[in-house]
């Protein structure tokens, strides 16, 4: 078995309200690499990242964001979910759908380590943003606390509105022996 | 296509005070830690110190993006001991949680050029309040050209990283 391999793939040929991967197999750690542009109209679309179809509020997220000028930290907890803000691509400006290049698409790479450890909670680290071809990027570091040691079985990724058509995310495993 | 290849892979059975590979081959292109771990001092959260080939002296310089409040945060220190900035929660932090950390050190092998590392952070604590959860990117440099072959990763003063905490080395090729 190599040590890292390719779990799941799923290639968008139609928008969708999320995706979900639910065979993880039996890996150290997981690494989720996206390309993704959801209906948001703004330019930057918040995604969200749930373990076992829990929602609740198990769920925390720390960030620091950048656009070409500024800079932020945000913290959250007692969430639903845990965030991956401004991964994405919107498909708007300013709550007005239109005005990003339709071949724009964010881009995040979100590592889940230790996933089956029944006495950790799960925590994510996740790297992604888009530099957009006609307006503002993003840039986002971030981190993510699922309070709970259930082992990990299922992965949900949703979309502010829906992933759109061609957002690409891939799964991966990483082998620790 | 990058191949990886586990050099170590430690879950700690009981407290330790570090994580230590030696004998690293060569033979990799490109070396991969990934790190799930807490420690067991009073804190939310707090230093490793990572240092390769046992090189303790002021060959180690770092610098930083972070945040642990709204307000996003860079520094520089040179001429250290050590490569630090990264974080774990402790033992102030939310129950069971473990930080997330990886660290790259691309073409360590290379005796013409000093050693680069990036490395990833995140010490997660279900808080709001400032200073009581962190995030940062260092790039971090060794001074030497020697090739790497140890890399150590030492918790913070007379504390320990505690049981479960596990730390896997990857070497990768065709990457």
């Amino acid at each position: 078995m190599a040590i890292i391999e390719a779990i799941a793939t799923t290639y968008l040929e139609a928008d969708a309200s999320s995706v979900t991967f639910s065979s993880l197999g039996s890996y150290e750690h997981l690494q989720i690499r996206m390309s993704a542009r959801n209906t948001f109209p703004y330019r930057a679309g918040t995604g969200a990242l749930t373990f076992n179809g829990t929602t609740g509020t198990a769920y925390s997220t720390h960030g620091m964001a950048a656009t070409s000028t500024t800079n932020s930290a945000n913290p959250y907890t007692g969430q639903a979910n845990t965030k991956i803000p401004r991964l994405t691509t919107g498909d708007g400006i300013s709550g007005t759908t239109g005005g990003v290049d339709s071949a724009d698409f964010g881009t995040a790479i979100i590592d889940i380590l230790d996933y089956r450890n029944a006495s950790k909670n799960t925590t994510v680290l996740s790297m992604g943003g888009n530099s957009l071809t006609t307006s503002t990027p993003y840039i986002w570091f971030a981190s993510g606390l699922f309070d709970d040691v259930t082992v990990i079985t299922s992965i949900t990724l949703d979309s502010n509105g829906s992933w759109m058509r061609g957002s690409e995310f891939t799964l991966y495993g990483l082998a620790s022996s | 296509m990058a191949a990886f290849t586990v050099i170590d892979h430690t879950e700690l059975g009981a407290a330790a005070s570090e994580w230590d590979v030696t004998s690293i081959p060569s033979s990799y292109d490109h070396l991969l830690v990934k790190v799930s771990a807490r420690q067991d001092g009073a804190y939310d959260y707090v230093n490793v110190y990572i240092t390769l080939n046992g090189d303790t002296g002021n060959n180690y310089s770092h610098t930083t993006i972070r945040a642990d409040s709204a307000t996003v945060e860079t520094n520089q220190n040179a001429s250290r001991g050590d490569i630090h900035y990264c974080m774990t929660p402790a033992a102030s932090a939310t129950a069971d949680t473990f930080g997330a950390m990886t660290i790259w050190i691309p073409h360590y092998a290379n005796t013409a050029n000093f050693k680069q590392m990036i490395a990833s952070s995140a010490a997660e604590n279900a808080s709001t309040t400032d200073s009581e959860w962190w995030l940062n990117q260092t790039a971090g440099l060794w001074s030497d050209t020697s090739a790497v072959d140890q890399i150590t990763i030492d918790a913070y003063s007379t504390d320990d990283f505690v049981q479960y905490s596990t730390f896997t080395l990857y070497g990768v090729t065709g990457a």
